[in-house]
């Protein structure tokens, strides 16, 4: 990467403004899964309606970031690397708001399960994987930051693990739903956000891989390991 | 993402035009190009960038032994056109820059009528045998600088009349009367307002089916616009030479970056 400033210093503080949009992006959609997550299992209501108010900050800065973007496109036409800053950033963004927004839907749901039997230990290992996705979307962002390859592969073979507890979840709902049918409802509402914390994981993913495209100047292949078994196999259970 | 590969695809099957080899110019004591290999493809645009000073005119100038005309001036190394040295000592310099034709910096019509400006390269390489012949040269070149329909019915009004955008296609169309090769243009749209370039280099891009043409430019994204291979030199070195698309997405030197994204390098 470069790390000299360009003649014209307006293009740095351009450049600059817009990826501090998306770190502190990232900032809140972090805060956001870890609350939204914690409201699931402590069956709090009031944390949950605050994180379905805050993704409306989240909505506003991707929008914010777009428009820089769509800027600094227009008036310096980036090349070569600041041109490569400027794609991931749209992506990114893009990334995070998608998190956000599942982050927004978990807490809707818990308004819901609150009102449920909880299903045995399942919102503990929600909440295990929400830490997780968190963590890989925080070390994404700070590979972001420090333009670090390795940081980014680290990220990618990461996704694996939060796809083997999706897995387990999966099953575990399966079996409690056979068990006792009048947990049908909490089961698919808890398997939805199993499910929607599994992409997340995806796109911290995609971010990792959006930074080697940033300073490698190509995606890396897709021969990173996947570990969702779900639509693929009857998981033992028919 | 696909059509820049095609355009990549499409290039690297053309044949290669001229190529030099270890092209070495001093200006008296001055080394003003360093050891440049390249090789110009056939039916293509490619592009010289680089800072001033850096020697992309001078290289582009050897490509019609320009430089013979600057005293001080010494080049070595090989450049052929293909397949045959063009510093040999049986070439005909005027016979060279026939083949291989040049458009300038700032349009530089002669004062004669836009008639006579076009007929004048034909006429001295002895290249129409009649009147009628003759017009149909000066038609065509016209037609192919895509000024034809501004000028048909003022031929014999004088060249320096026309506008400046018009200027520079009128010299565009003398260039390629002689039936050229290779056109080289040395930044051809410096001089014209925004349309008369967007026109010029509507221009170039038609002029690539029948010859390879190699520009000089200031303006990178104009570099970008029109050609299909870039050549980035840097203090008399060729440092970069690729696609165009990869050049400005993804250079490999970090000089060639820092000077396509606007840092001091």
């Amino acid at each position: 990467m470069n790390s000299e400033t360009h003649i014209a210093s307006a293009f740095d503080r351009d450049l600059e403004a817009i990826q501090a949009l998306v770190v502190k992006m990232g900032g809140l959609v972090e805060h956001n899964i870890s609350d939204a997550a914690r409201a699931l299992e402590d069956r709090d209501v009031e944390l949950a309606a605050q994180v379905r108010a805050a993704d409306k900050a989240v909505d506003a800065l991707e929008e914010q970031i777009n428009v820089e973007a769509a800027r600094v496109i227009a008036i310096r036409a980036p090349a070569a690397s600041d041109l490569r800053t400027v794609l991931t950033v749209m992506k990114i963004a893009g990334n995070l708001e998608r998190c956000g927004d599942y982050s927004k839907n978990l807490a809707k749901r818990t308004a819901i399960l609150s009102q449920m039997d909880p299903i045995g230990g399942t919102a503990k290992s929600i909440r295990r994987m929400a830490r997780e996705v968190e963590q890989m979307l925080k070390i994404s962002l700070d590979a972001y930051i420090q333009r670090d390859v390795t940081l980014a592969e680290e990220v990618r073979h990461r996704d694996l693990d939060v796809d083997q507890m999706y897995n387990a979840l999966f099953r575990e709902f399966l079996t409690h739903m056979m068990e006792d049918p009048r947990h049908i409802t909490a089961c698919m509402h808890l398997h939805f956000i199993a499910k929607n914390i599994e992409r997340m994981g995806d796109h911290a993913t995609s971010i990792a891989e959006q930074v080697i495209y940033l300073v490698t100047g190509s995606l890396p292949d897709e021969s990173r390991p996947k570990g969702d078994l779900t639509s693929t196999s009857d998981m033992g259970l028919s | 993402m696909n059509d820049m590969r095609l355009t990549k695809q499409d290039v690297d099957m053309q044949d290669v035009k001229i190529s030099a080899k270890g092209v070495q110019v001093f200006y008296g004591d001055t080394h003003a190009i360093k050891d440049v290999d390249v090789e110009i493809k056939d039916k293509t645009v490619t592009a010289f960038i680089g800072p001033s000073g850096c020697g992309k005119s001078t290289f582009l100038r050897c490509l019609n032994r320009m430089n013979d005309t600057i005293d001080i001036c010494r080049v070595e190394g090989s450049i052929q056109l293909d397949g045959e040295n063009i510093y040999d000592k049986r070439v005909d310099p005027v016979q060279l820059r026939a083949k291989v034709g040049m458009v300038f910096q700032k349009p530089n019509p002669f004062p004669k009528s836009i008639y006579d400006n076009i007929a004048y390269g034909p006429r001295i390489h002895g290249l129409a045998k009649n009147k009628a012949d003759l017009d149909e040269i000066v038609e065509k070149s016209l037609r192919r600088g895509a000024i034809w329909n501004e000028v048909k019915d003022r031929l014999h009004a004088p060249g320096t009349g026309l506008s400046g955008g018009q200027q520079q296609r009128l010299c565009i169309a003398r260039a390629v009367a002689t039936e050229p090769e290779v056109l080289l243009m040395d930044e051809p749209c410096s001089a014209l307002d925004p349309i008369a370039t967007a026109q010029v280099e509507e221009l170039i891009d038609e002029l690539r089916a029948n010859y390879s043409v190699v520009i000089v430019t200031h303006s990178m994204q104009q570099a970008a616009r029109v050609s299909q291979r870039t050549a980035f030199f840097h203090l008399g070195n060729l440092v970069e030479y690729g696609e165009t698309g990869t050049i400005f997405t993804n250079p490999t030197d970090p000089r060639t970056e820092s000077y396509i994204t606007g840092r001091i390098g």
